[in-house]
């Protein structure tokens, strides 16, 4: 068996970025984001002798992740000045890559109630089967299948009515 | 199996999963080549969801969370060094505590109990028959340190070694006795110990005589004449200051 240190390494090797990423669209800011996946790789190397499938891992430091971020909403109930999350979209970090379609649809992704967007996210940066979001999010797999139903309407939805998508598609 | 699915149930299939594998799907898909184009704008839109969804990762987050890691594990090796450290250092501190309190404290107040207490402790040392016998020259070298000699020697000497009375050096002789080895003490006089001239406890009885420099004590079984014992020591002892 490879030694804690090599695990860590490839487990952060191979899953630091969809991890990075999973965390950006629960909070929309890079920042909390990276500070999210950092405390979650933190807690995953005290308790790597608790992992025993690789093939595992990733869903496991998911539900690393989503636990601190759900602490992060406990610790902000104290912090009254907090922005409004809808509102905010890292927008200076996706300025840079001047696509302008992209970054609309990361818009509208951002706007998407939180039940949509969790399970499309898992389902299109995962991988994730309809069964596998149901486990990793607690609920049942019908569920999960409307929301993802009504994600991609929704964002279809929205985007059909901006003029640069027009006629895309009918 | 239905028969083909409904435009409904299809619509809502392809939306949930545009990639979906289902075989239904696939048949629908495969029979209405309305269905099958609407399925493949869904791919398409799935592909710039995919797009949007894959933001950029930092560059260096992967050096972060190493970096992170190292100095993670580095402090907990500290702390748990330190706790190693800590755990070492208390218990020196207990051993050392022990036995400044085994050999300080005052478990006995008198004299006669000391003498008692290490006779009965190192009886098992000497045997009445031990072949072993110290001379007079090496017994008053031992004596010096207690500013005294002996002109003759008393008996056969078995064993001389200095002992502890509650953190005061005594000398302990051990002499070949009638049936029992005879212990006799050399207590330097400064001491907070109560002076106790008789006493005994079991088998065993002792007597103490003052002297200037030190008190003699000598303990033996009952058989043993201890009076004549303190009246040779007497006779023979000389003091030097």
């Amino acid at each position: 068996m490879a030694s804690k240190q090599v695990r860590y390494e490839a487990l952060v090797r191979a899953l630091h970025g969809d991890l990075f990423r999973y965390g950006y669209w629960l909070c929309h800011d890079k920042q909390v984001a990276e500070d999210l996946v950092q405390e979650t790789f933190l807690r995953a190397w005290r308790a790597l002798d608790s992992l025993k499938d690789e093939k595992a891992a990733k869903s496991w430091l998911i539900t690393i992740l989503r636990r601190e971020n759900a602490r992060r909403f406990e610790r902000k109930r104290f912090d009254m000045s907090e922005y409004d999350e809808m509102s905010v979209v890292d927008t200076q970090a996706i300025g840079h890559e001047q696509d302008l379609e992209n970054e609309m649809l990361r818009d509208k992704i951002a706007q998407l109630p939180e039940e949509y967007r969790e399970p499309l996210v898992l389902q299109v940066l995962g991988g994730y089967s309809g069964e596998e979001i149901a486990k990793q999010l607690n609920l049942n797999k019908n569920t999960v299948m409307t929301r993802l139903f009504r994600a991609r309407n929704q964002l279809k939805e929205s985007l059909e009515d901006e003029p640069m998508f027009l006629g895309q598609f009918n | 199996m239905n028969e083909r699915m409904d435009d409904l149930q299809f619509r809502r299939s392809i939306y949930a999963d545009p990639s979906s594998t289902d075989q239904e799907v696939l048949a629908a898909k495969k029979a209405d080549p309305a269905k099958q184009q609407f399925a493949d704008e869904l791919i398409k839109l799935d592909l710039k969801i995919h797009r949007a969804i894959n933001v950029d990762v930092p560059e260096n987050l992967y050096n972060k969370l190493m970096l992170k890691q190292t100095l993670a594990s580095h402090q907990q090796q500290k702390r748990k060094n330190r706790i190693q450290l800590a755990i070492a250092a208390s218990v020196a501190f207990t051993v050392g505590l022990s036995v400044n309190f085994m050999q300080s404290s005052n478990v006995y107040s008198d004299l006669g109990d000391y003498a008692l207490a290490h006779v009965n402790h190192e009886a098992h040392l000497f045997s009445n028959n031990s072949n072993a016998k110290i001379s007079l020259a090496s017994l008053n070298k031992k004596m010096s340190t207690y500013h005294a000699s002996f002109t003759q020697s008393l008996g056969k000497l078995i064993s001389a070694g200095e002992c502890n009375f509650g953190g005061l050096k005594v000398l302990h002789l051990v002499y070949q006795g009638k049936t029992q080895p005879v212990t006799v003490f050399v207590v330097p006089s400064k001491n907070d110990l109560d002076f106790d001239s008789n006493f005994s406890h079991g088998n065993l009885h002792g007597e103490a005589q003052q002297f200037k420099n030190a008190n003699i004590v000598v303990v033996g079984d009952k058989n043993e004449p201890l009076q004549q014992w303190q009246q040779k020591i007497k006779q023979d002892i000389t003091w030097s200051t």
